[in-house]
């Protein structure tokens, strides 16, 4: 990975349409914003775990809540 | 009362204060803003959070105490103005929020996502699915170990749901709406 030093209204380029601006540096958090085509799709990694993660348990239903009932009570991680 | 024609559960009629709104959705599914909380007998605690906006879906969820007890919620100042709870205070699971964690099932073990547990005010039931983003817990937490196999799904349903106690609540609908 590539590691860089910037300070607080120092920009970033990747490529020729993306700009990473460090827009605020707090003390335990930063502010960055982002310039890029429309095209592509920003959003915190998390959101996107959350998002993939809730697709998929969609696909759960209720005939699997017997089983995994079972398997939970009884198994000893709990 | 409005009747429901679940996929899952056949038909539910329920009551409209029981509704359970999320203002902005869900991340995935953003245009389904209104569910009901289900408690199964000899399903307890698990709770199906079954979409009115599309009968076809339905969350397997369980209360993030019950997977972990010493669960640290924790809620974004925005998540909070959301659905309306004071930004300064945090809130407390039981008392002021009802706190659900999305369950996946999948071939290697079923996990419940501790990262991002939805979030019901108890005195609105407006909701949000709280993505934490300094949090230590994972979005697959596992509830145990492979494997949970798909192959012996059985086609058990019930018409004998009925909303959990945060359904029967009288909803308030709060006057001030957060942009998504």
């Amino acid at each position: 990975m590539l590691m860089m030093s910037r300070r607080q209204g120092e920009i970033i380029l990747i490529g020729e349409e993306i700009e990473i601006v460090i827009a605020h540096i707090g003390r335990s958090r930063v502010k960055v914003g982002i310039r890029a085509p429309r095209t592509l799709a920003v959003l915190a990694r998390e959101a996107k775990l959350v998002r993939d993660e809730n697709l998929a348990a969609a696909a759960a239903v209720p005939a699997d809540a017997a089983r995994l009932l079972n398997l939970w009570r009884h198994h000893p991680m709990r | 009362m409005p009747v429901l024609e679940s996929r899952q559960f056949g038909p539910i009629s329920y009551r409209e204060d029981a509704l359970i709104v999320f203002p902005c959705g869900l991340p995935g599914f953003e245009e389904r803003h209104r569910f009901l909380a289900l408690s199964l007998p000899r399903r307890e605690p698990l709770v199906f959070l079954q979409s009115v906006d599309d009968p076809s879906l339905c969350f397997l969820t369980l209360p993030v105490l019950a997977v972990e007890p010493a669960y640290r919620l924790e809620v974004s100042r925005e998540d909070l103005i959301q659905v309306g709870l004071p930004p300064a205070s945090p809130p407390r699971i039981g008392d002021d929020v009802l706190c659900l964690a999305m369950i996946s099932i999948r071939e290697t073990g079923a996990t419940a996502n501790l990262l991002a547990p939805v979030v019901v005010n108890l005195r609105n039931l407006r909701a949000v699915q709280a993505v934490a983003p300094d949090s230590r817990y994972s979005h697959r937490h596992a509830l145990f170990p492979p494997p949970v196999s798909g192959h012996d799904r059985a086609a058990g349903s019930t018409n004998k749901t009925r909303p959990p106690e945060a359904g029967r609540r009288s909803a308030r609908s709060s006057a001030e709406a957060a942009p998504c």
